[in-house]
Order: structure tokens, then C-alpha cells, then sequence
């Protein structure tokens, strides 16, 4: 399979979560959005340094730095979802908070509480 | 000393926030002094490292491991780092001792552990060489800025964050796009060796990649599109966290995002990019200005004035020229002193008369007459009136502009400005000249001595403005002068991506 099916696959992830960021009203589903956007980036940064035919990084039997994949974007994606794990974790306590004061989660109605 | 110490900047931060909790469990009341000791120790340390890097003219490159770069992740602290370093810790250190007084509701354990990290991610943010690094920290401002605004638990302050989280959720995935692209076109993420290699990138790809690094560097800086955040967060973040926002955090990200702008200046993407950050800075000016105009609460209103200030700091960059660059980075420094001590005094105002609504500022003159003496000097220097610090860089802004022929600049810093007059002179006839019940205030001793401290600093600029231009221009330098930041990282030589 070429690379290109990855590139898009990526894409496509980080435009369907955009696009659930902008559309939705639900606030959960706002943030499912971004989760995905999230995980399309990732996605993109690996198909970056994967080349074809070759194995994981672990330097192990018969697999020398020639012929493993770039290891330098898996180690950026590992920190790129501890931060994402983070900031969804956040945004769900803040989600919960305003649930407690307005019990609604759709955002125009929150508008609309607040004046 | 070793300058390689100039790394306890970003570890002395992070490492008391991880012992809050060890001097919670000795005494609660001690966590707030605590807070203010370590700041404190983070201003000499800074003090230090300015001073260090000022006398000697070169900028200290900290390798992380020892491991030289590109293969390890290094620190620069040049000229503009040195700088903003000191401006960080001098504003942290006033927030806090502010903090003491001001944050009353629990637990002010994890405000503790929360300051220290915004202060811990806008120094990393400022000093590091790696732009993949630049990122970790951006995110570590950016989480514990969102967790800070929704500290006050309301639901205002929940909302803002809820706006701040999302907007700042899609500006780092467009950021780390931005970075991949650049990695997967230069296979390195070491800012000098990206700096090197500029010139083979792609034109289609590095304009791609600006452009999406622009967009999710200008959420942390509060440029037009993605700032709706903005007023919303500082009006309810506890009033310490709006003076740190204003001060160093917005700046950070607006340092950050023109950095990676020059780094990438021999591509041809370059005046294509420039051009957009005019027309943002532009729009935020315009927008900025005419939303802070018919504002009735002050602090919202001062949030509106901040981001058109951000703006200004904007259209300097993008002019494309060291003198653009120079008035640039002096309105960040006297940005930042006016803001924080416009934002504590508002604070101060909040906490003893209980809103920010312009109506309780009806006779503050009589009320408060410290306070509105130290609001009414911060106003009056926004504006631009001479004698006053911000004047100087309005002024800088007007001559970098004319010097590249842009007269829609010009006429940009005039209107605000006149604008900036109407909304701020009015507030100084509320304060002064209506009359309204209520006892005098007895003003808190400490609050006044930094206050009169940061008016001090204000007029002494604004008096003598050369010391400080020459300190802007040296800062500027390092930034806009790309050839010489190569240069003083220490590359691996035979590393090649």
C-alpha cells in the first residue's frame, strides 16, 4: 500500500474533526472533535517518517539503523498524546463544571444563560 | 559562575511546583510565601543571566545532556531571551506577592503549582533552539493557562476556559501540522539548522507550513481570527493570572511565532507571510480598539485594548525591517510594564470595592487615590501622550513605517491611538471628576510600593528612553539577524539530516 493512502487518511481525520469543532452544538462532541483532529496530526507525523519495507525502531537482532523507519517522529507523537491526553482531561473537568452551573451542554443555550 | 547554571530558569519553576505539595503537607499557610520566595529567587537568577548576557554581549546556549546540537535540544538564551527572561520573572514576582492578598478561594496549592508552571512554559517558550520543544511548552503554558482561567470555578470562568481550551485544541493540532511539514521536508527540527537549510524547502510547503504555524502560534498571541478567547478569559481568570496573560504570555506566543517567521526567511513564502501578519495585526488593531470602546466593565475593556496592543506589535514585525523589529520588541517591553500595572490596579480595585464595572470606579480619585493615580499614569501612557514610556515606541512604530513607505501603518497607530484617547479619558473623568458615596480606602502598603515602582519605571522610560531603546534593539537583533543566530549555535558539524 503507498504511503499516500496514510497522507490522506490523515487529512481527511483532522478535516472531520474540524469540522465537528465548528458544526456541533453539543460541547462533548465539540470536544470528540478535537480528540480526532488530534489523532489525525498524529497519524500525519508518522506516515511522515515511515519508509516502506521497514521495521519498527528497536535496535535488535538483524535490525540496524538501516533498515528501521525514522524513529525521531514516533518519539514526537508518544509527547504529542500525553499533551493531547492532558488536554482532554481538562476540558472535561471544565465541561463538567459548566454542566453543574447551567445544566445544559449545548452551547447556544449556554450563550443564552449567560446574556 | 558556570552559565550553564542559566538552565535553573526553566528547572527551579518546574521543580517547586512538583514540592508544593510536599509544603502543603507541612503547612498550608506557608504554600503562598513559598510561592513568592521562589519567584523571587527566579527574578536574581534572571537578573543574573541579563547582566551576563548584556556585559558579554554573547548568548548562552545551554545543551541539554550535554549533547550538542542538533543531536541534543539546546537553549538560547541571546539578547531578546535574556530580556523577556528577566520581564517574566520581575511580572511573576509582583503577581505573586499580589496573589497573597488577592486569591481567597481554595485550593491555593494547585494556584501555586499552576503559577509556576505558566511561568515555567513562557520562559521555556522564549529560551529554547528546538522548534518541536517550542511546543512542549507551548502546551505546557497553554494547559495550565486554561486550568488558571477556570481556577474561580464560576460559570463565566468555566465558559472562558471551555472557549480558550477549544481554540487553543485547534491552533496546536494546526501547529504540530506545521512542524511536520517542516520536518518532512528538512528532517530536522533544531531552529538554527532549520534556519540553514531554509533555502531547499519547497516554496508550496514552507508557505503551507507558515501559514499553519502562524495560525496556531496566533491563539496564544491573541491575533484577529482565533482571539475570541481573549476577553472572555481575562475577564475571569483570577486577576493576577489577566496582568500575567497581558504581561509575558501573549507575548511569548507573538515571540515564538515571529522567530519561526525569520528563521524561515530564505524561503520565498517569506514576504507572502509577512503580508498576512500585517493584515491580522491590522484587523486585531481595528477590532480590538472599537470592541474595548463600548465596554462598561473596565477589566473587559482593558482586555480589548491588550489585544489591539498585540496588534501593534504585529504590524511592527511584519514590517519586514530591523527598525519594524527594534519598535516592535520595544512596545512588547513597555507593553508589558503598563499592562501589569493597569491590571493589578484593576485588581486592587476589584478586591476592595468588590466589580470591575465602571461604575465602581465613580470617585476612585477619592476613594482609592493611589490606585487611580497608578491607573490614570498607565492610561495616559497607552495613549501616547510624550514624557510617558509607550509614546517611544508609537513613535519608533511611525518611523519604521515611514522608513518602508507603508502610510496605511501610520495612519493605523494614529486612529488607535485616537480611539485608545476617547475610552481611556473617559475613564480617567470617572475616576477623578464624579462623585459618588463610600469610606476612603486604606490602600494596602506593599501593593502601592510596586505600583509606584512600575510608574516610576514608566516615566523614567518615558524621560531618558534611550537606555532602554538600545537594550529593544539589541534584542531585536538576535531576532531579526538570522545569519548570526546560526552562527552562535554550536552545530554538530557532519550531522546532516
Amino acid at each position: 500500500m503507498s504511503i499516500g493512502v496514510y497522507y490522506f487518511g490523515a487529512v481527511s481525520l483532522i478535516l472531520i474533526g474540524l469540522y465537528a469543532v465548528l458544526v456541533k452544538k453539543n460541547l462533548l462532541k465539540i470536544l470528540v472533535g478535537l480528540s480526532i483532529m488530534e489523532t489525525g496530526v498524529n497519524l500525519l507525523l508518522i506516515s511522515i517518517g515511515y519508509i516502506a519495507g521497514r521495521s519498527a525502531p528497536i535496535l535488535s537482532e538483524g535490525v540496524g539503523p538501516n533498515n528501521a523507519v525514522d524513529p525521531i517522529p514516533q518519539a514526537l507523537v508518544l509527547t504529542a498524546i500525553v499533551i493531547g491526553v492532558a488536554t482532554t482531561a481538562l476540558a472535561l473537568t471544565v465541561a463538567i463544571n459548566l454542566y453543574e452551573t447551567y445544566k445544559t451542554l449545548n452551547i447556544e443555550e449556554l450563550r443564552r444563560l449567560r446574556g | 559562575m558556570n552559565l550553564q547554571f542559566a538552565s535553573l530558569l526553566i528547572a527551579l519553576p518546574l521543580i517547586s511546583a512538583f514540592f508544593v505539595p510536599v509544603i502543603k503537607t507541612i503547612s498550608r499557610k506557608a504554600v503562598m510565601p513559598f510561592l513568592v520566595i521562589i519567584t523571587a529567587v527566579q527574578t536574581g537568577i534572571a537578573a543574573w543571566v541579563f547582566e551576563e548576557v548584556y556585559t558579554g554581549g554573547k548568548p548562552i546556549i545551554i545543551m541539554a545532556g550535554g549533547f550538542k546540537p542538533p543531536v541534543g535540544i539546546n537553549l538560547y538564551i541571546g539578547h531578546f531571551a535574556a530580556l523577556f527572561v528577566l520581564i517574566i520573572a520581575v511580572a511573576g514576582f509582583f503577581m505573586a506577592v499580589f496573589s497573597m492578598k488577592s486569591i481567597g478561594v481554595e485550593p491555593k496549592d494547585k494556584y501555586a503549582m499552576l503559577f509556576l508552571l505558566l511561568m515555567l512554559g513562557a520562559t521555556g517558550m522564549i529560551s529554547t533552539g528546538d522548534i518541536f520543544n517550542l511546543f512542549v511548552f507551548m502546551e505546557i503554558t497553554a494547559i495550565s493557562a486554561y486550568a488558571l482561567t477556570a481556577y474561580n470555578k464560576t460559570g463565566e470562568a468555566s465558559e472562558g476556559a471551555m472557549k480558550y481550551i477549544v481554540l487553543g485544541g485547534i491552533g496546536s493540532s494546526f501547529f504540530l501540522v506545521g512542524i511536520a511539514l517542516i520536518y518532512g521536508s528538512l528532517g530536522t527540527l533544531n531552529m538554527a539548522q532549520i534556519a540553514q537549510l531554509a533555502g531547499n524547502i519547497n516554496p508550496t510547503v514552507a508557505q503551507a507550513a507558515l501559514a499553519l504555524l502562524v495560525f496556531g502560534l496566533a491563539v496564544e498571541a491573541e491575533l484577529f481570527p482565533l482571539n475570541a478567547w481573549a476577553p472572555d478569559a481575562y475577564q475571569a481568570a483570577p486577576h493576577p493570572v489577566t496582568a500575567m496573560f497581558s504581561a509575558f504570555v501573549v507575548k511569548a506566543g507573538l515571540y515564538a511565532m515571529v522567530r519561526i517567521i525569520y528563521l524561515l526567511r530564505d524561503t520565498q513564502a517569506f514576504t507572502g507571510i509577512l503580508r498576512l501578519v500585517l493584515i491580522l495585526g491590522t484587523i486585531t488593531v481595528v477590532i480590538g480598539e472599537l470592541s474595548a470602546l463600548r465596554q462598561t466593565n473596565v477589566k473587559r475593556m482593558f482586555a480589548y485594548s491588550s489585544i489591539a496592543q498585540v496588534g501593534f506589535m504585529a504590524v511592527g514585525f511584519s514590517l519586514g525591517t530591523q527598525a519594524g523589529a527594534s519598535a516592535g520588541v520595544f512596545h512588547m517591553v513597555n507593553h508589558a510594564i503598563v499592562k501589569a500595572l493597569m491590571f493589578l490596579a484593576v485588581g486592587y480595585v476589584a478586591l476592595e470595592l468588590g466589580g470591575t464595572s465602571i461604575e465602581d470606579f465613580k470617585g476612585l480619585g477619592k476613594k482609592m487615590p493611589l490606585t487611580a493615580f497608578a491607573i490614570t499614569v498607565g492610561a495616559i501612557s497607552i495613549i501616547g501622550i510624550p514624557m510617558f514610556n509607550v509614546f517611544w515606541s508609537k513613535i519608533q512604530l511611525i518611523l519604521a513605517a515611514l522608513k518602508v513607505g507603508k502610510t496605511g501603518v501610520i495612519a493605523l497607530i494614529l486612529g488607535a491611538s485616537l480611539v485608545e484617547a476617547v475610552y481611556y479619558i473617559r475613564l480617567i473623568h470617572t475616576m477623578w471628576f464624579e462623585s459618588a458615596n463610600g469610606e476612603k480606602v486604606k490602600e494596602n502598603f506593599t501593593l502601592g510600593v510596586i505600583m509606584l515602582l512600575l510608574v516610576a519605571l514608566i516615566i523614567v522610560i518615558g524621560v531618558f528612553p534611550n537606555a532602554a531603546w538600545n537594550i529593544a534593539q539589541k534584542a531585536a537583533a538576535d531576532l531579526y539577524n538570522v545569519s548570526q543566530y546560526i552562527k552562535n549555535v554550536p552545530l554538530l558539524p557532519g550531522v546532516s539530516p
